[in-house]
């Protein structure tokens, strides 16, 4: 692909996720904050296309939008919770969030510039090419990682454990 | 087009996600500002996989962290469920029984 198809598909991608994701903490109903999360989500698989990782951006459609997604859809249809607005009675909160996020994100590109000029990033990156296909991630998956990969499955084995257990009624909820 | 350019996507979707966390009173959004920032963290990892250090280490921690999420997510759904059936509200601002 050109270069510059890239660039244009790039900033599409950009302008579409910062403003869905400015839509999923804005709107007042709760399905629509879900629906901008999906496009959030489906621009992130693009993203990971444009990256060269068609891995991630098959598995970021089938666990986020296919589960994590679908999941939050089905708790706000069972909840049918009332909307609850931008808490703009409490003015000091709005000012410290703001304050609070603008200063992190000063601090952390603040690091990445002095990181990325100290280590003269530009030579590092035209050195290496990555050969990240679906090969070379299981190998690393099955050989380096295999710990944290089978602890994975002791995690999700837990979680369904534990949301089974937190929903349970108890004999207090019967009575 | 390189690794800045995905760099300040990643850090203002974080920002949008943290902002969504602190001012929202609506328990099901506050979930979702945390996928946000996760979804951010991940494209930051991909990014640097790629464009720094060439090698697919990063792509792998992207799938641990798509499993932490998920069971992150399910758990979550389930306290909202304990907590509606509960409180009968899903406003935090509500929820303050541990407050003194």
């Amino acid at each position: 692909m050109e270069a510059i198809t890239q660039q244009i598909i790039f900033w599409i991608l950009g302008i579409t996720t910062i403003t869905a994701a400015i839509g999923v903490i804005a709107a007042s109903n709760t399905i629509n904050s879900v629906m901008s999360l999906l496009v959030v989500m489906l621009a992130a698989a693009g993203f990971y296309m444009l990256m060269g990782a068609p891995v991630v951006a098959l598995f970021q459609i089938i666990i986020y939008v296919g589960a994590v997604l679908v999941l939050f859809l089905f708790i706000i249809m069972l909840l049918n919770p009332d909307a609850t607005g931008l808490s703009m009675s409490r003015k000091l909160s709005v000012w410290m969030a703001g304050i609070v996020s603008v200063g992190m994100t000063v601090v952390i590109g603040w690091i990445f510039w002095q990181s990325a000029t100290q280590t003269n990033m530009q030579n590092v990156m035209k050195n290496h090419v990555c050969s990240c296909t679906i090969h070379d991630i299981s190998v690393v998956l099955f050989s380096r990682h295999l710990l944290i990969f089978e602890l994975t499955s002791l995690l999700l084995l837990v979680a369904a454990v534990g949301a089974l257990l937190m929903t349970k009624k108890t004999r207090e909820d019967r009575s | 087009m390189g690794i800045y350019h995905f760099f300040a996507i990643g850090i203002i979707l974080f920002s949008i996600g943290l902002i969504g966390f602190i001012l929202r009173n609506n328990v099901i959004i506050i979930l979702m500002s945390v996928e946000l920032m996760l979804n951010a963290v991940n494209l930051l990892f991909v990014a640097f996989s790629r464009y720094l250090y060439a090698n697919p280490d990063g792509q792998i921690y992207v799938f641990i962290i798509m499993t932490v999420a998920a069971a992150e997510v399910a758990v979550g759904l389930a306290i909202i469920v304990a907590l509606y059936r509960r409180f009968a509200t899903l406003d935090v601002s509500k929820i303050n029984q541990l407050k003194g």
